[in-house]
C-alpha cells in the first residue's frame, strides 16, 4: 500500500481502514510506502501500531520511509512491537 | 537503622512521599543515602532522579552499590515537571515486579528553575500524591532548605503528606498538607501575548494550523527534530481542542529568549488534573496528544477554568 498528504483528524477513517486492509489480506510481510506522507499524528501512529498488534504470529507490517515524527512516536509509545518494521530505504 | 520510609506515619495508603528538607552535602547524603541502603537491603528496586551535581555526590557515596539502582539526572529526565510522573517516576514504578516496595528519589525543584517553571513544578509534587495512590511506593523528594526561597519550602510542606525537617531523621506529618489546594492555587493565568503569531483554527484548518507554527518556527530560529517537535505539538494541542475544546481555538508562536513558544486557547475546561501525566497503556487507542507534549517539550503550563484553556509549551532554540 502506498499512502500520501498527512495523517491528522482528517484522514484517520481512511487510514484506519486501510490499515485493516493490511490486516485482512493475510501477508507474511506487507509493506507501506509512505514517502509521500508528509505528517502523521500520534492518533495516526497508534492505529498503526494497534493494527501490527492485530498481525498473527510470523506477520510483520514494513514501514518504509515515514516522516520523521512517526519514527519518534512509535520509538516513544511502542518501543518493541515486534511486527512492526521502519524502514528508511 | 531507619529512614523516611521506615518511620513515617502510620497511614492506609501504602504510598509515601516525604520532603526531605537538606542545608549541605553532609545532610542530603545523610537523608539520601541510608535511604538507598535500606532499599537495596531489602531487595527493593530503586531510582535516583536528582540534578546532576546532587547525582555524583550519592552515585559516589554509593561506591559499587551504585551500579544497582537507576540513576537519572533530573534536569534532563525531569525538565519539563509535567513528564516526571509518566516519563520518570511511573516508568521507573510500573517496570518492576509486583510485591516489592519501589524506592525512588526525585528532586524536582532546585534553586535555578525559574520562575515560568515553578508553578508547573509545584503542581507536579502535588499531583504525585494522586497518580500514586494505594500505590506501594516511596518518593522521597529533597528540598535545599538553604538557597530556594521561602515560599518553596512552605509549598514543599503542602504537596507532601510528611516531612523531614533539616537535620533530623524521622518523618513526622504535614500539617500544611492540602495538594489540591496548591493546583489550584498555581492554575495561573497565562495573559495573553499580542504580538505573536496567531492563526484561529477549526476542524478544517488544523492542517493549515500546524504548517503555520512550523514555518514560524523555522523563522524563529527552530530547526531539526525540535522544529518537528513543535509541529508534532501543535498538531496535538489544535486536534484536542476541535475534539475536546469546543471544536475550535486559536494557536499562538513567538520566542522568548532562548525558547520558541506554541500555545494553544480554546474554549473547554480540563477537568483531570492527571491529563497528560498518566503513561499510556499499550493498548490504550487514543489519548496520548498531551502526554506526547509532555514527553517533548522543555515546559507546559496549563491555565483552564470557567473562561477555556490554555496550554503554552517551549521548545529549545
Amino acid at each position: 500500500m502506498r499512502a500520501a498528504g498527512e495523517i491528522g483528524l482528517a484522514t484517520h477513517m481512511i487510514w484506519e481502514r486501510a490499515l485493516e486492509q493490511a490486516v485482512r489480506e493475510g501477508e507474511a510481510v506487507y509493506y507501506l510506502e509512505l514517502s509521500e506522507v508528509t505528517f502523521v499524528d500520534v492518533a495516526g501512529a497508534g492505529a498503526l501500531a494497534a493494527a501490527a498488534g492485530r498481525l498473527g504470529d510470523g506477520r510483520r507490517l514494513v514501514v518504509r520511509r515515514p516522516p520523521p515524527t512517526l519514527r519518534r512516536v512509535l520509538e516513544t509509545f511502542w518501543p518493541d512491537l515486534p511486527t512492526i518494521e521502519v524502514s528508511t530505504s | 537503622m531507619s529512614t523516611a520510609a521506615g518511620t513515617a506515619a502510620p497511614s492506609t495508603d501504602p504510598f509515601l512521599h516525604p520532603a526531605l528538607f537538606y542545608r549541605d552535602e553532609r545532610e542530603y547524603l545523610d537523608g539520601t543515602v541510608p535511604f538507598v541502603r535500606e532499599g537495596l537491603a531489602a531487595g527493593e528496586p530503586v531510582a535516583v532522579a536528582v540534578p546532576g551535581d546532587r547525582l555524583r555526590i550519592v552515585r559516589d557515596a554509593l561506591g559499587a552499590d551504585a551500579e544497582t539502582v537507576r540513576l537519572l539526572d533530573m534536569r534532563e529526565a525531569g525538565r519539563n515537571p509535567g513528564r516526571i510522573i509518566p516519563g520518570v517516576l511511573r516508568a521507573f514504578a510500573d517496570a518492576q515486579p509486583a510485591g516489592r516496595r519501589v524506592r525512588i528519589i526525585g528532586e524536582p525543584v532546585w534553586a535555578g528553575r525559574s520562575a515560568t517553571e515553578y508553578p508547573a513544578c509545584v503542581q507536579h509534587e502535588a499531583l504525585i500524591n494522586a497518580a500514586f495512590r494505594g500505590r506501594t511506593v516511596t518518593i522521597l523528594c529533597p528540598y535545599d532548605a538553604v538557597r530556594l526561597p521561602g515560599h518553596v519550602l512552605e509549598d514543599a510542606h503542602a504537596t507532601h503528606p510528611t516531612v523531614i525537617p533539616a537535620g533530623s531523621r524521622p518523618a513526622r506529618d504535614s500539617e500544611a498538607y492540602a495538594p489540591d489546594a496548591v493546583v489550584a492555587r498555581y492554575n495561573e493565568p497565562l495573559p495573553l501575548v499580542t504580538d505573536a503569531m496567531t492563526f484561529p483554527f477549526v476542524a478544517d484548518s488544523l492542517p493549515d494550523a500546524r504548517h503555520a507554527a512550523s514555518d514560524e518556527g523555522r523563522r524563529l530560529g527552530l530547526t531539526g527534530v525540535t522544529l518537528q517537535d513543535l509541529a508534532l505539538a501543535t498538531a496535538e494541542l489544535t486536534t484536542n481542542s476541535v475534539l475536546h475544546g469546543g471544536g475550535s481555538g486559536v494557536l499562538r508562536v513567538w520566542a522568548e529568549g532562548g525558547h520558541v513558544l506554541c500555545e494553544v486557547r480554546d474554549e473547554g475546561r480540563m477537568t483531570d488534573p492527571l491529563a497528560g501525566r498518566r503513561p499510556a497503556s499499550r493498548d490504550q487507542r487514543g489519548g496520548r496528544g498531551l502526554l506526547m507534549v509532555n514527553l517533548i517539550a522543555d515546559l507546559v503550563r496549563v491555565h483552564t477554568g470557567d473562561g477555556g484553556t490554555a496550554i503554552r509549551c517551549w521548545f529549545p532554540r
